[in-house]
C-alpha cells in the first residue's frame, strides 16, 4: 500500500468548496405561496398538497380553504433551491405558486 | 351524473370507459394541447401554464435562470402526459353498444389527470371561467362548444381526482412548515404517500 500522493490532495478555499454541493442548509428562509385561481378545483388543490408535500387531508384541505377563501396560502419553506423545486412541482401540476423571502 | 367514465377494476387498476365519440373527441383536444404547451399564446393562457416563480421584479435574474432550469422540462412533461392519452387512445374499438374500455396503468392513470387538468387550465382560462365555473353558453354564442368541452374534461377531472383522493387516504403530516428529517425529499418521492402498492399485473380486463 502507498500513501497518497500529496500533489493530490487539493484544499478547498471557500466555505462552499468545504462542505460540498450537498450541504442543505437553508441560506435565508423562503417560502413558497399558491394563489387561488378559478380553474382549479378544491378536490384537485387538495390532493396536489397531499401527493407534493405528504400532508394529511385536513392540513391539505385546511391550506385549500385559505387559497380560496383569503386568495393565497404559505405551502412550503426552507432554502431558495428547495423553494424552486416546489414551485416548480407546483407550476407542473397546473397550481399558481410563487415564492418570496420570508420576512 | 349517473354515468361513471372511471371505474377501479379488483386489480386495482383504472378503466376508463368511453363512448366511440368522446373517444375521438379526447383524443382531438390532446392532440390540439401538444402544440398549445409547447408554444402558447402570448398572454393569459401562457401565463398560467407556466407563471413566473418570483413576483419580486429585483428577481429578474433568479426567474431567468429557473426558466432556463424548468421550462423545458415543463413543456416536455405535459407534452409527454398529452402523448401517453393519445396512444392509449388509438387504435381502441368498441363494442356492439359503441363503447370503448381502457385499462390504465398507475403511470397511465397520472399521466391523464395531468393532461385533462391542463387542458382544462388551457380552456377554463381562454373562456375566462370564473369561480362559479358556468360554462353553459347559449349555442349562439361562440364559446358554446368549448363551453360543453371544457364541462365534459371537468367531470373526467373530478372522477379522476376523486378516486385518485381515495387511493392517497387521510394520512399525513399535519406541519408544512418542517422539512421532512433527512432534509428536502427528492420530487415524487414523499415518504409515506402516493400509489406505493402500484397495481401491476394489468394484464386483467376483468369484464368486457
Amino acid at each position: 500500500m502507498t500513501p497518497p500522493d500529496i500533489q493530490e490532495i487539493t484544499i478547498p478555499d471557500t466555505v462552499e468548496e468545504l462542505l460540498g454541493e450537498d450541504d442543505v442548509r437553508p441560506d435565508v428562509p423562503w417560502v413558497v405561496l399558491v394563489w387561488n385561481d378559478p380553474v382549479n378545483t378544491f378536490a384537485y388543490v387538495i390532493f396536489v398538497f397531499q401527493k407534493l408535500f405528504g400532508y394529511s387531508r385536513a392540513k391539505a384541505s385546511k391550506l385549500t380553504n385559505q387559497v380560496h377563501f383569503e386568495g393565497k396560502a404559505v405551502v412550503a419553506n426552507g432554502s431558495r433551491e428547495k423553494c424552486e423545486a416546489d414551485v416548480s412541482r407546483l407550476h407542473a401540476y397546473g397550481l399558481w405558486a410563487t415564492m418570496q423571502k420570508d420576512d | 351524473m349517473a354515468r361513471r367514465i372511471f371505474k377501479r377494476a379488483r386489480n386495482g387498476a383504472l378503466v376508463a370507459t368511453l363512448y366511440e365519440q368522446e373517444v375521438e373527441l379526447l383524443a382531438m383536444t390532446a392532440r390540439d394541447m401538444v402544440a398549445i404547451v409547447e408554444e402558447p399564446p402570448d398572454g393569459e393562457v401562457r401565463d398560467r401554464l407556466y407563471p413566473r416563480a418570483y413576483l419580486d421584479p429585483t428577481e429578474e435574474k433568479a426567474q431567468g435562470e429557473y426558466d432556463a432550469l424548468v421550462h423545458d422540462d415543463l413543456v416536455q412533461a405535459r407534452r409527454s402526459a398529452l402523448e401517453v392519452v393519445v396512444a392509449g387512445l388509438d387504435g381502441v374499438e368498441a363494442n356492439r353498444r359503441g363503447m370503448v374500455a381502457i385499462p390504465l396503468s398507475a403511470e397511465e392513470e397520472m399521466q391523464w389527470l395531468t393532461a385533462v387538468n391542463d387542458a382544462r387550465l388551457v380552456i377554463g382560462t381562454a373562456l375566462g371561467v370564473t369561480e362559479e365555473g358556468h360554462t353553459d353558453y347559449e349555442p349562439n354564442d361562440p364559446r358554446f362548444e368549448y363551453g360543453v368541452l371544457y364541462s365534459w374534461l371537468t367531470q373526467l377531472h373530478f372522477e379522476l381526482v376523486t378516486l385518485m383522493l381515495d387511493e392517497i387516504g387521510e394520512s399525513g403530516t399535519d406541519d408544512p412548515l418542517l422539512e421532512s428529517p433527512g432534509g428536502p425529499t427528492a420530487p415524487g418521492e414523499m415518504p409515506g404517500n402516493g400509489p406505493d402498492a402500484a397495481p401491476g399485473e394489468d394484464s386483467g380486463r376483468d369484464d368486457d
